[in-house]
């Protein structure tokens, strides 16, 4: 008796204890975040102090007020601007991207003969799009539209096809002997393997698509983020310039975190009994 | 009660390497399987076992002879045990179920009822990832029978496991059988496993020939533990032995 007793009192303790370490390891991890950040401002302000000039490069406190003043006058009209044609270009990558994996996973012939497009469609500098599609559209809605939607199309194509050439064969064997049709096996056993793939390919393309849209902005735009950048540089307001930048990662942060991490994980949630196992 | 002819089938896959010679899996078979048979086709490995099971479910196609799996006349509907339990990892438990056999209302009945035997009424909602190996193996075992298959096809559905699950999934095999008296074909390389479970045995030889047909004549269910079944398989054991004789003790 007394020894269940004393057991069970152990075990709690141990319990407690194991708590408490996950909860002082979060606490560290936070604070080791927390710490990071200021070690990066207080730099940026040391630089600050050396360079001695607000026009050439501001300390964070005169950047903060501009990302106030920024957020209190037009922010969200600008982002709003930005983010459509960034989410534009981005569907028109994946509708033109997936059915190009799908061709060069499923067949030698195409992938033949889309694979050298495909590569060097993903090889050529964000620059140059961003180039192109102001040449080529001038400044209007659709030149950051096109440029995010080559610069992302490959990659979203290459892991579509990568994720073709994951199918498990023995499930389509499966399916096969259960009488499934080809319909069937696509719809249940090649899009559910394959969806991984493509969410990677979006995740990798997403921030690289963000940066040629802002990029583009920069010359074929009269709105977006890109623009205010341009703009702001123009007039000599470099605190301006950097409360964009700064104001730009934030949400490009933010989205990756709290859009595209969760639906990641909401959509693939059998997969993390699938790395246990 | 289902119908299964065989008449000179051979199989035969490209050669592994260039300028080899084409690998033979099957040679020249002819067989006939009727009625609530429970029959086992036993031979070493790279003796065409699987490769049969997979000409008869339609996965592979032969390279001459003809197959025909039927039932009264029509097409059979056929069940699959497969070596590793092929569960679509993305679905649950009760929904693979459903995948290979979705008639609504009667389907999720028989799902129930099936996962019930095979002791898994708690994993519905369960993915395949959060199982054991064993446990999948129900689940793959529990999907054949609620097809209520005319024809069930395994293909040493116990070797992957350890001896103790196979032992206690065998068991579970053999009441599910009684219970519902389906035409099986078993391919294994065990035979002690084959004579606790099956009605015939059919014994193929490397290269894909028959070599022998035994008929066991025992009641079933039959528990491993059973001594008839134990006597049994040591005296078909021992015809293995002249085929192939073990080394003369010292």
């Amino acid at each position: 008796m007394t020894d269940t007793v004393a057991e069970s009192i152990r075990q709690d303790l141990d319990q407690g204890q194991v708590l408490r370490t996950a909860a002082g390891a979060r606490r560290r991890r936070y604070a080791l975040v927390v710490l990071g950040w200021l070690v990066f401002i207080g730099l940026w302000w040391l630089l600050a102090l050396w360079v001695g000039s607000e026009a050439r490069l501001p300390s964070p406190g005169r950047v903060f007020q501009e990302v106030l003043a920024i957020l209190q006058e037009d922010f969200w009209a600008q982002f709003w601007a930005s983010i459509v044609r960034v989410v534009a270009g981005f569907f028109a990558a994946v509708l033109i991207g997936t059915p190009v994996g799908l061709l060069m996973g499923r067949s030698k012939y195409w992938s033949n003969f889309l694979q050298s497009p495909v590569v060097v469609a993903g090889s050529i500098p964000g620059l140059t799009y961003a180039v192109m599609a102001f040449v080529v559209f001038g400044i209007s809605f659709w030149g950051p539209v096109l440029a995010v939607g080559l610069i992302a199309m490959p990659y979203v194509a290459i892991n579509v096809a990568e994720g073709m050439r994951g199918v498990d064969r023995r499930l389509v064997d499966m399916s096969t002997a259960y009488g499934r049709n080809e319909r069937q096996v696509f719809r249940h056993v090649v899009i559910p393997s394959v969806l991984p793939f493509v969410f990677a390919g979006v995740r990798l393309s997403f921030s690289l698509a963000w940066k040629v849209g802002t990029l583009t902005e920069v010359f074929g735009s009269s709105k977006g983020i890109g623009f205010q950048i341009r703009r702001n540089y123009q007039l000599f307001n470099m605190p301006g310039v950097i409360a964009w930048v700064l104001l730009f990662v934030l949400f490009m942060l933010l989205i990756e975190r709290f859009i595209l991490v969760r639906l990641e994980r909401r959509l693939f949630r059998w997969r993390q009994w699938e790395r246990e196992a | 009660m289902a119908q299964v002819v065989i008449k000179r089938l051979t199989k035969t896959f490209p050669p592994p390497t260039k300028g080899g010679d084409p690998v033979v899996a099957i040679g020249d078979i002819s067989l006939e399987v009727e009625g609530n048979v429970f029959a086992s086709i036993v031979g070493p490995s790279g003796c065409g076992k699987s490769t049969l099971l997979n000409i008869l479910s339609g996965v592979e196609t032969p390279t001459s002879g003809t197959v025909s799996v039927t039932e009264s006349g029509r097409p059979a509907h056929l069940g699959y045990v497969f070596q590793d339990a092929r569960l679509l990892p993305w679905r649950t438990v009760m929904d693979n179920m459903l995948y290979v056999r979705d008639d609504g209302e009667a389907g999720e009945t028989r799902a129930t009822r099936y996962l019930d035997m095979v002791g898994l009424s708690h994993t519905h909602d369960m993915f395949p990832g959060q199982l054991s190996g064993g446990m999948q193996q129900r689940v793959g075992i529990a999907r054949a029978f609620s097809v209520e298959p005319d024809l069930l096809l395994m293909d040493e559905p116990f070797s992957h496991l350890d001896a103790i699950t196979a032992r206690s999934l065998r068991d579970h095999l053999q009441e599910l059988w009684s219970a519902t008296r389906k035409t099986v074909l078993f391919v294994t390389h065990d035979v002690v496993e084959a004579v606790q479970l099956s009605d015939r045995i059919i014994v193929l030889a490397p290269g894909g020939r028959i070599f022998d047909d035994i008929t066991i004549d025992l009641p079933h269910p039959r528990r491993a533990t059973d001594p008839k079944v134990a006597t049994l398989q040591a005296e078909i054991l021992g015809r293995f032995e002249e085929m192939h004789p073990a080394p003369a003790p010292a």
